[in-house]
């Protein structure tokens, strides 16, 4: 993983940085955080020695950051509480809509579960590495589900158990998250209980609406609490001068 | 000495946040995480670290030492100390207006 990371770095800049770099990878363990953020470094660093003058000129670079991770956690218990208002056929809107708002809450709560491993990494990188491999393996599987069975509706039943597996697989990896969290303390406790319910509570609500439905908004709160801590942390003290 | 203000994007805070821990003495990659994650709270990717590393190299505003067992100490330059006094001077009048501003308006 470490030398796969290094060799997604320009040639110059493995020559200049490349051993420190190494060493630095071996002091402590890589969770997902730290991965996306050697790989936006990695494109940074090609796009700088590609082109130089003008990036350095306009500023630009790339870098993962708390404040990233928690916009997606807001954005993604967002995109699901629209969804699933939009399974009560409370509006009318195209049948695509609700699947696609699903499907990119999905994403970018895996993104949103990305950037927030930074602290439980350190402490618990195989039970954080769980975590989002169980959301990457539920959300794939959930929208190749949906997408085979809009190619082929004959085949729905099959694909409706893809679909479950790939939502139940998605929330033991949730469940995962909120245990790493809870473990760790380094955001609030409080929404990573809300979390751990909200993703354990559909497998024993023995389909009981009301349960389900207290699931569902747990779920949400606690990736929205998540989210808001975590923007709270990343606040930018940098530069805050009046123009 | 003058220093010009680089630009450093995105890269700005975690830039003054190295410059911040080097004021104490020259430290390696994994110090210098350290430091930062114990003196924020927030933690700091070494993807982050070295996109930053080299910008600050690159403007002359830290310099890196002879490595020590693979790892490489940096250091801040004259430059890079007058860089980071000029940037927290302009944090600090930027709090104590703001200070004011509150002292003023709260109840």
């Amino acid at each position: 993983m470490r030398s796969f990371l290094i060799r997604c770095y320009p040639a110059r800049w493995r020559a200049r940085y490349g051993d420190e770099f190494e060493a630095l990878l071996e002091e402590r363990p890589l969770g997902p955080f730290d991965v996306a953020d050697i790989l936006l470094g990695a494109l940074d660093a090609q796009l700088r020695l590609r082109g130089r003058g003008a990036v350095i000129a306009h500023g630009r670079g790339l870098s993962m950051s708390l404040r990233i991770s928690g916009i997606a956690a807001i954005i993604g218990a967002a995109l699901l509480a629209g969804a699933g208002v939009l399974s009560y056929d409370l509006v009318e809107v195209d049948a695509v809509v609700q699947p696609v708002l699903f499907f990119a809450g999905l994403g970018t709560l895996l993104v949103a579960l990305t950037g927030l491993s930074a602290f439980q990494a350190r402490v618990a990188p195989r039970l954080i590495w769980g975590a989002f491999a169980l959301t990457a393996i539920g959300t794939i599987a959930s929208v190749v589900a949906m997408v085979a069975f809009v190619g082929n509706p004959l085949m729905a039943d099959q694909y409706w158990g893809l679909w479950f597996l790939g939502v139940a697989t998605a929330l033991s990896g949730s469940a995962l998250f909120a245990i790493a969290t809870y473990r760790t303390a380094a955001l609030s406790r409080g929404a990573a209980v809300l979390l751990g319910v909200g993703s354990v509570l559909p497998f024993v609500s023995g389909n009981v609406q009301p349960i389900l439905l207290a699931a569902v908004i747990s779920f949400l709160l606690g990736w929205f609490t998540l989210g808001v801590q975590a923007i709270r942390l990343d606040r930018q003290v940098t530069d805050p001068r009046p123009a | 000495m003058e220093a010009k203000i680089p630009e450093f994007g995105r890269f700005a805070e975690p830039s003054l946040l190295i410059l911040v821990s080097l004021s104490d003495g020259p430290k390696h990659g994994y110090a210098i995480m350290r430091d930062v994650e114990r003196g924020t709270g927030r933690p700091m990717g070494a993807g982050t670290l070295y996109a930053a590393l080299a910008r600050l190299e690159e403007q002359g505003l830290i310099e890196p030492l002879p490595q020590v067992d693979r790892r490489r100490p940096y250091r801040l330059t004259a430059v890079g100390a007058s860089y980071l006094a000029e940037q927290l001077r302009g944090l600090s009048e930027f709090a104590q207006m703001g200070l004011r501003q509150l002292g003023k308006t709260s109840p």
